[in-house]
């Protein structure tokens, strides 16, 4: 398969002028990226620095 | 000794008795009135609306954790305010009305020092002909979202044997808020039909009163991506073309029969869609609570705004979107008329809704009210608890602690499937929540507290939450590390 044939398959599902047709959609890397469990070990630690951050800023109310 | 009396037994209320139960000790009284017998994490029902768990998983009994906590535990439903006591009681007192506890029917009359008012919203089924008839699901509580996923199942049933399934998901009326959970719901659902190897057999369909995808009730929001700010119109638009999930927008549902919704259209056009599955959410209300003064004068309208919710020290003067700030919404959470009445999580009136306004050209309004569940109803129940037991114990005349939705942030976690190691989910913070277009000039929020990604780690941020927070609700050593 090209490497065309091979990125279309993420879009094929997409009818011209639909309202599906009007936004971004992921490509192979990305849709790797979002199940790779090494990459998404690093993200996890990063949601959770992330959301104590949330929450203290929140709690601390001036 | 002092005695709070705290209607509901949600997140807010919930955290709200934990921590004064806790702070107050056994000089003073913490009572805790709630209809439910069973604590409730909301955010996994989606999971039960699937079959992905059971009830029992996201549900517990009150009662052995109030017993615990030394918490006086009422299962009843409040049904009147006496703010000012009346002819024959002179404290003030909330009237109730048994529904467990081998008490059905009887009611009593429960004299405070202070209340918070954590009641949740009515679930106002009534306010759309035919959404309450049965012709669709919802998973708003455990056992709604029980029999969600029995039909569910039963279309998938139906999608093996080679019938095609139109799936509606999104929300009910012109005015609903908990947009979230219906966008959750809809991926979960597309997430089970791969599973099960019927996708192809499902056309599924969001319908919402936002104006756009992505709106959340919030306006929508902003977050850095790939060097770019983009919205949420974006990053939702992209989840569902990726998914291949069809949207109307910005209706207001105004009919539902067996089968098929009826709809009119911010842009004055009628419409109707068929559906074999539905999981349309209701719009909220207040739970319908009367205030009487002292000589039994109806004194409803003083204390609550016309869509039932608590009034507090929000500014509640009607004014254009243009004028909108964030310091129209409260601080204290204490009600202006009786300082020894608060109102937390949905129970409080929002000053105004978040989205901009809008209506169809016949002046229906389409537009998503406020949402306040989840982390800020945990932030304000702990805020309240905080100055209640201050001002209890005398530290203060006045609230010493705040939990204004303007200073404070939130966080969604959006799943698509329950596997650690299969679907993806959206992981969302924002901050505020409340835009503050003059301290944040353009998009209104902090545009590096406001984040948004989808990935695996996100269904692990979501296991986290559902396990860590029914171990904090059912305070179990520890529970006071685990932040709201």
């Amino acid at each position: 398969m090209s490497e065309i044939q091979e990125e279309s398959k993420h879009v094929q599902h997409i009818q011209p002028y639909s309202a599906q047709s009007g936004t971004m959609v992921p490509l192979g890397m990305q849709k790797f990226l979002r199940t790779c469990v090494l990459w998404q070990i690093i993200r996890f630690i990063a949601i959770n620095i992330r959301m104590t951050i949330l929450i203290l800023k929140s709690h601390n109310q001036s | 000794m002092a005695r709070l009396v705290i209607l509901g037994a949600g997140v807010s209320g919930h955290t709200a008795a934990s921590f004064a139960a806790k702070w107050l000790g056994n000089e003073h009284e913490v009572v805790v009135v709630t209809p439910n017998s069973k604590w409730n994490w909301i955010p996994s029902n989606i999971w039960v609306g699937v079959g992905e768990m059971s009830k029992e998983e996201v549900t517990f009994d009150l009662a052995p954790v109030y017993e615990k906590a030394g918490v006086t535990y009422k299962q009843a439903k409040a049904i009147s305010i006496n703010p000012e006591g009346s002819d024959t009681i002179d404290a003030p007192f909330v009237t109730i009305e048994y529904t467990g506890q081998d008490k059905e029917g009887e009611r009593e009359e429960v004299a405070y020092d202070y209340l918070i008012n954590a009641t949740g919203p009515k679930l106002n089924f009534g306010a759309t002909p035919g959404l309450d008839e049965g012709h669709t699901v919802s998973v708003c509580t455990a056992d709604h979202a029980v029999h969600a996923a029995e039909t569910l199942q039963q279309c998938i049933e139906k999608m093996r044997a080679g019938e095609e399934q139109t799936f509606l998901i999104g929300t009910g009326h012109g005015m609903c808020t908990c947009q979230g959970a219906a966008f959750e719901y809809i991926f979960n659902i597309e997430h089970k039909l791969q599973e099960e190897g019927v996708r192809d057999k499902a056309k599924m369909i969001w319908i919402s009163n936002e104006s756009f995808l992505g709106d959340f009730g919030m306006g929508g929001l902003h977050f850095k991506m790939g060097g770019y700010v983009t919205s949420s119109k974006v990053f939702a638009e992209s989840l569902y073309s990726e998914r291949g999930l069809d949207w109307i927008l910005g209706t207001h549902v105004n009919k539902v029969e067996a089968g098929k919704v009826t709809y009119e259209s911010l842009d004055g056009t009628t419409g109707e869609q068929e559906f074999d599955f539905a999981m349309l959410i209701p719009p909220f209300a207040g739970v319908g609570l009367k205030a009487f003064s002292k000589t039994g004068e109806d004194i409803t309208a003083d204390i609550f705004a016309p869509n039932g919710f608590m009034k507090v020290d929000a500014d509640y003067t009607p004014k254009p979107y243009e004028e909108w700030k964030p310091q129209d919404w409260p601080s204290t959470l204490q009600n202006p008329t009786y300082k020894n009445m608060f109102a937390v999580g949905i129970a409080f009136a929002p000053p105004h809704i978040i989205s901009k306004p809008m209506s169809s050209p016949n002046g229906t309004p389409i537009n998503p009210t406020p949402p306040r569940t989840g982390m800020p109803s945990a932030m304000m129940g702990k805020a309240v608890a905080q100055s209640v037991c201050d001002m209890i114990k005398g530290v203060s005349e006045t609230p010493t602690h705040t939990a204004n939705m303007s200073k404070m942030g939130a966080a969604c976690v959006a799943s698509a499937g329950k596997g650690l190691f299969s679907g993806t989910a959206a992981a969302m913070t924002v901050y505020p929540i409340i835009p503050d277009y003059e301290k944040y000039p353009g998009t209104g929020r902090d545009i590096n507290g406001t984040t948004g990604e989808i990935g695996l780690a996100a269904h692990w941020v979501k296991h986290l939450l559902h396990y860590a927070f029914i171990w904090k609700a059912q305070l179990k050593p520890g529970w006071t590390l685990i932040p709201e």
